[in-house]
């Protein structure tokens, strides 16, 4: 007997009272029965005992016999009972926790193509028809959608379905309207795709479904073929049983089942081939406990919930409301005659009528189950025959959510086992409302296909460059979508999460932003000179710039944006570890941050989201918002349970920020991420940083616009070169799908506490917007440079890093 | 960009509590409800977000604060650098007696770009009286100040 959870949820208030009250109930009429039982044997016994003629035999060891075989079948009845209520009370709601995708919200004005809606209605699981007139369904006409929308429970409300007109006009929503009303809708929401379900070890699935939301002619047909007798009987069919054993005889083997849908739900709590007789005994005498015990609608509603109905791989298929999805890809009070007579018919052997390996076999069980249905006047003549002629209407593959977005999944679970213990997510049926954004998601994934092949190839890599992209909303801190493997659906090691590596230059702003916090101005020269530094074990170390030069007194700006390593090992080393690991603490690192000079450099090994969390801090203007997966969670019944809310932390001054925003805006025009200009739309303003390690072994580049931050990160896991600096490999990919999505510039205003002057980046002197080499700064109140340069030509600009 | 949203009432119940802002007098939760009910923003911000704002409104007026809270957050993501939605969401947190989120929002109003300096001192208020509820009186005696001197311009 596979050992299952015993736990008890409560799919509704209702349910848990009347379990529970039946749950007390049964316990007292079980210790009665017991103790009837027991009467009852010793009564025999009595009598014999002051009888006439005592028989020797009850005397002696025969009296203790009929004792002991009374006390055994009383503890047989109260080890089947017991069993019985747990499967019943425990099994019966073990639900696995299901994951929705955000929402998509849908407003006039919304940036929207044709297709991309035409995605999203599908991920949300609504059928293509002529005339959109029942529930999920839809129609596309030119740029119209019609569509029927489904009633969801969401955290804050409740929605009705409604009848909607969609227009879409130059990429985005020109009219939302009620078709009913014909009133214009101002906004609304498609329900949210089902992205993936959190399951047991057992790997048992299924959708729970009320008796009272499931088609009456599915529950009528069930009981015209299975059970015929089920609302009279008491667990058992003495009529039914002897009907099967009579064809049977006749037949010459076991053709004929007379089990009642009780009896099937008890061979189904303890699942097993064995066909003996012992176990047809023992599943007789559970039937008549669960009667006992339950009502019959209970008893019904845990069978088209528990009813094995298929195997998908290592996934069985179990009720009626999973095998809806599973077969017909569709929710079960969507489902039409033939449809539901297909799954009636699967009762009877769901492998022997493979909908798949045996099509015509369920064929004709299907039109036998039609052709009962009208002999039982569950449905007119007429409706059975033009079902029977229609074909099965199975799909070929169902919509498989299983290991969709492997790595976002994971990170969500780690998410969620803060709050939540492993069994909960696994049997209590919970709905989680998370941030992944499919578009998005399916928007990364596309680029990353493209530029790691092509990566790949050109460096004759072998297959052997991997990659992982975080990518978050820059207001809330909201992941919309995660990449931990070059491979999207790979479930193991999720490298966005998990491959720690050096940073390169992506630790600079914090270098850099320390020195905007101890005085420094954008403009402040420093140092870009050799130095040497000794090591705590005497080693010497000498960093170079990548270009092997050095370039003498720089601006601040030009040494963050153009990467120089000498200028900021000795702004670093003037600064204090102690001043750096501060601020990248106070950026969202949590790592401890060792106290060696090369940190200045980025020998702190983080992972693609550490470093998310980071740039997540510079992004919203020095606000801190943790990056999150789930914005709520509800219990199986619609209660809302916990919210996820914003949560912002003021971490750095809104003007330090906005000097580290231009600098890093710049990087991108004049800096080492300079590309971007050719990848992207002119108007798409972007504050990036590019990173690259010792020997070109990893590529990094973390880059937000006004709306969305993403970390790329390229590299090998035998850390072996990849001959790709972060702007020739990760900011290529980064730019695929950022020019892609819908996505606000940067948005460069200026604060009324600071100081714009147009400056020479390459003297640090005040210039005019139409000479070279300029860049619009923000300073502090009278801290802008005074001295004035002459028009130059734009300097040199050969390094790539 | 953000010129589209701009107050129509200046929060009269906001400018109460402020008024009130003095140690001996802690403000009256009711005065702060009636506060939250009565922004509301111009009609140049668009439907949806104006839609969501009334959603709010009302889930708040029923003590529905975490329905309130997701309305607003499904504006915030239409509009994310929309200061007054930034402020409401402060407030929201000031009902629910979260001084820290509080202070912090209010803030977060404050560092988008707009030039309405009664919305920015109606932040600065919020952090004053969140900093005051916290214990750090210096803290809220400088807020405050920032905002007598933003609502005397």
């Amino acid at each position: 007997m596979p050992k299952r959870s015993s736990r008890k949820s409560s799919p509704s208030p209702r349910k848990k009272r009347s379990a529970t009250a039946k749950k007390t109930a049964a316990k007292k009429t079980t210790a009665k029965k017991s103790a009837r039982k027991k009467t009852s044997a010793r009564r025999p016994a009595k009598k014999t005992a002051s009888g006439k003629r005592p028989a020797s035999f009850l005397k002696g060891y025969g009296r203790l016999l009929f004792l002991f075989g009374a006390l055994v079948l009383a503890a047989y009845y109260l080890y089947l009972d017991v069993m019985i209520r747990n499967q019943f009370e425990g099994k019966r709601w073990a639900l696995p926790a299901t994951v929705y995708a955000r929402p998509l919200e849908l407003y006039v004005g919304k940036k929207l193509s044709v297709q991309q809606l035409l995605r999203e209605i599908k991920l949300s699981g609504y059928r293509p028809v002529l005339e959109a007139k029942s529930v999920g369904t839809f129609s596309l006409h030119g740029n119209t959608f019609e569509l029927v929308s489904r009633a969801f429970q969401y955290g804050d409300s409740f929605e009705v379905s409604r009848q909607l007109r969609i227009r879409i006009e130059q990429g985005q929503v020109l009219a939302i309207d009620d078709r009913n009303t014909g009133e214009p809708v101002d906004i609304m929401r498609l329900e949210p795709a089902v992205i993936g379900r959190i399951y047991p070890a057992h790997h048992e699935d299924r959708q729970l479904v009320r008796l009272q939301e499931v088609p009456k002619t599915l529950t009528r047909g069930l009981i015209a073929l299975e059970d015929r007798a089920f609302y009279q009987h008491h667990g058992l069919d003495p009529r039914a049983l002897a009907r099967a054993l009579w064809a049977d005889l006749r037949a010459g083997k076991l053709v004929q089942g007379g089990s009642t849908l009780t009896q099937q739900l008890v061979k189904n709590f303890f699942l097993s081939n064995q066909r003996s007789l012992w176990r047809k005994f023992n599943e007789a005498n559970m039937a008549l406990l669960l009667e006992w015990h339950y009502d019959k609608d209970d008893i019904l509603e845990a069978y088209l919930n528990e009813i094995y109905l298929g195997q998908d791989g290592k996934r069985a298929i179990h009720g009626f409301g999973l095998a809806s999805h599973y077969y017909f890809d569709r929710p079960l009070a969507e489902l039409r005659l033939k449809e539901i007579a297909t799954l009636i018919a699967l009762v009877r052997g769901p492998s022997y009528y493979d909908a798949r390996r045996h099509p015509q076999r369920l064929l004709k069980r299907r039109n036998l189950v039609l052709s009962i249905m009208a002999k039982q006047r569950i449905i007119s003549a007429q409706e059975a025959n033009s079902a029977a002629r229609q074909p099965l209407g199975v799909v070929r593959r169902p919509h498989n959510i299983a290991g969709l977005y492997p790595a976002f999944m994971d990170l969500m679970r780690r998410q969620l086992r803060r709050d939540y213990r492993q069994e909960d997510l696994t049997a209590e049926g919970l709905r989680i409302f998370s941030t992944l954004d499919p578009a998005i998601q399916q928007q990364v994934e596309q680029a990353a296909d493209k530029w790691i092949n092509r990566l790949d190839a050109q460096r004759g890599l072998a297959g052997k460059l991997q990659t992982a992209v975080v990518l978050s909303d820059t207001s809330n801190g909201e992941v919309l979508a995660l990449l931990g493997d070059r491979n999207p659906n790979y479930a193991g090691f999720n490298r966005a999460l998990d491959a720690s590596r050096p940073v390169g230059s992506l630790i600079k702003p914090a270098v850099y932003l320390s020195a905007l916090e101890k005085g420094y101005n954008l403009a402040s020269m420093i140092e870009d000179t050799p130095l040497t530094l000794k090591g705590p074990d005497d080693s010497r170390w000498s960093p170079r710039n990548y270009d092997g030069q050095s370039h003498g007194s720089v601006p601040l700006v030009t040494a963050l944006i153009r990467s120089y390593n000498q200028a900021t090992v000795r702004l670093g080393m003037s600064l204090g570890f102690e001043a750096i690991a501060d601020t990248l603490h106070r950026l969202g690192v949590k790592q401890a941050i060792p106290a060696y000079p090369s940190m200045l450099l980025g020998a702190v090994n983080l992972s693609p989201y550490d470093v998310s969390g980071m740039y997540q801090t510079l992004a919203a203007n020095g606000f801190n918002s943790p990056l999150r997966t789930v914005r709520e969670v509800l219990a199986a019944d619609g209660r809302a349970l916990k919210r996820f809310p914003v949560t912002v932390k003021q971490a750095f001054s809104a003007e330090k920020i906005e000097m580290m925003n231009r600098a890093l805006n710049a990087v991108t025009h004049v800096g080492t991420a300079r590309s971007l200009q050719k990848l992207l739309p002119a108007d798409l303003e972007i504050a990036g940083k590019t990173g690259t390690t010792n020997d070109l072994r990893d590529s990094w580049f973390a880059g937000y616009s006004g709306s969305h931050l993403a970390v790329v990160w390229l590299g090998r896991d035998d850390n072996q070169p990849l001959g790709l600096s972060g702007a020739g490999g990760a900011l290529k990919l980064w730019a695929e799908f950022m020019r892609r999505i819908d996505t606000r510039p940067l948005p460069l205003f200026e604060l009324p506490s600071l100081e714009y002057e147009w400056i020479n980046f390459l003297n640090g002197r005040l210039s005019a917007e139409d000479c070279e080499s300029v860049l619009y700064l923000p300073f502090p109140p009278g801290q802008a440079p005074s001295e004035r340069a002459e028009c130059l030509d734009s300097g040199m600009m050969d390094d790539d890093f | 960009m953000l010129r589209q949203t701009r107050f129509l009432f200046l929060l009269p119940a906001l400018l109460l509590f402020a008024c009130s802002f003095t140690p001996e007098q802690p403000v009256s939760k009711t005065k702060e409800e009636t506060g939250l009910i009565q922004i509301r923003p111009s009609t140049s911000s668009r439907p949806a977000v104006l839609k969501l704002l009334e959603k709010a409104r009302r889930a708040a007026k029923a003590g529905q604060f975490d329905v309130a809270e997701a309305q607003l957050e499904r504006a915030l993501r239409i509009e994310p650098r929309n200061a007054t939605l930034w402020h409401y969401m402060a407030r929201l947190r000031l009902e629910q007696g979260r001084m820290e989120q509080a202070a912090g929002l209010a803030a977060r109003s404050n560092s988008f770009e707009h030039d309405d300096a009664s919305l920015q001192a109606n932040n600065w208020r919020i952090i004053a009286h969140a900093r005051y509820q916290q214990g750090d009186i210096e803290a809220a005696n400088a807020a405050q100040a920032r905002a007598d001197a933003l609502a005397a311009d």
